[in-house]
């Protein structure tokens, strides 16, 4: 999970987020390299004497910076397209997971060895114990298997909602009507969160999701295969 | 980001932001690729105001000089380090296949052993 007022991205748990932090790193140090620039060009026009008023044109200052910005672009664009297609790969999942999203709660559907359904709902504040997270610990978390990839079905009953989980590098919509896909490995074992990112009413910011990664021996000691 | 630091253990010192938002600390090869950049931008700048006399021109050197070589240096450096993960990554599967499969027909070792007595 994210600390108070932490800024940067949070530790990767699958290896497309850990595509995705390699690629944050790569833009932010362009973007660096361009404010850079921009501030010390703005320090020369701020200490300049020249005050030439016949200056007409400057075609090679303007051919550099056309062809320049056009590079960056590409050095940018071409990692970001990588990534974009790295992520709509098959991979084959072992499980398929529904999550169904609802004002303001979510619903579980693990369908395939069985009809476990359940509803997650935020933990209100009365009922923490202490050492749970306030605003994020739920009463019934989505339980997976590590190192197995995993296909979620994404969808709402009423209105927009987002299902993201930040460390796994997940957002995907929940869009009524809709189906949409995603999947995703988790790496290493634990406890991840995330929250619902589609403003959808007055609960928005009280509808976490909680995802528990555990190894694949003890999940299947579990009720998705022994309900 | 790391974890917050429980009660007890020592506060972590802040990291170092250029600019407010480039992590040098935190991020591979940044801060190396910043280091050579700051020393090409001096050499370079310095260089060419020995061989001209002019400040301002030498500044632009050394600008151009700081972007050129860090960025030069950053490549460089995320290029090795994306090899180096790869064979960490080929290095970790490979330790699992083995301490999986040891002793049984699917064993790599014995794959291997048999190809090179054949």
């Amino acid at each position: 999970m994210a600390h108070a007022a932490q800024v940067g991205l949070q530790d990767a748990t699958s290896p497309i987020m850990e595509e995705l932090i390699t690629f944050h790193d790569h833009a932010l140090m362009i973007i660096f390299l361009i404010c850079f620039l921009v501030l010390y060009a703005l320090f020369l026009t701020l200490t300049t004497k020249l005050t030439n008023t016949n200056i007409s044109d400057a075609q090679e200052m303007e051919t550099v910076w056309t062809i320049l910005p056009a590079i960056i672009l590409v050095l940018i664009a071409l990692p970001s397209l990588r990534i974009l297609y790295m992520t709509d790969e098959i991979n084959d999942p072992s499980l398929t997971i529904k999550s169904i999203g609802h004002q303001w709660y979510w619903t579980y559907e693990y369908t395939d060895y069985g009809g476990l359904i359940f509803n997650s709902y935020m933990l209100p504040p009365l009922f923490l114990e202490p050492g749970d997270l306030r605003l994020l610990d739920v009463d019934n978390r989505v339980v997976l298997p590590v190192e197995a990839p995993i296909r979620m079905m994404i969808t709402s009953q009423d209105v927009l909602h987002s299902w993201a989980v930040p460390t796994l590098g997940l957002k995907t919509d929940a869009i009524p009507g809709r189906l949409n896909q995603t999947t995703f490995t988790a790496t290493r074992p634990g406890v991840y969160y995330g929250q619902c990112s589609e403003i959808c009413g007055a609960n928005h910011s009280f509808m976490p999701i909680v995802l528990e990664l555990i190894p694949l021996k003890i999940f299947e000691m579990g009720p998705v295969f022994t309900l | 980001m790391a974890a917050p630091p429980e009660p007890g253990e020592p506060e972590e010192r802040k990291s170092l932001k250029l600019l407010g938002f480039l992590d040098v600390e935190n991020t591979p090869c940044a801060r190396h690729s910043i280091l050579y950049g700051s020393l090409g931008s001096v050499v370079a700048g310095f260089g060419h105001f020995l061989f001209t006399s002019e400040i301002r021109r030498s500044c632009d050197v050394g600008v151009g000089g700081f972007i050129l070589v860090t960025l030069g240096c950053w490549f460089h450096c995320r290029y090795n380090y994306a090899k180096q993960r790869i064979q960490e990554r080929i290095a970790r599967e490979e330790i699992k296949k083995k301490i999986l499969y040891e002793g049984t027909h699917l064993d790599p070792e014995r794959k291997h052993n048999g190809s090179s007595s054949n």
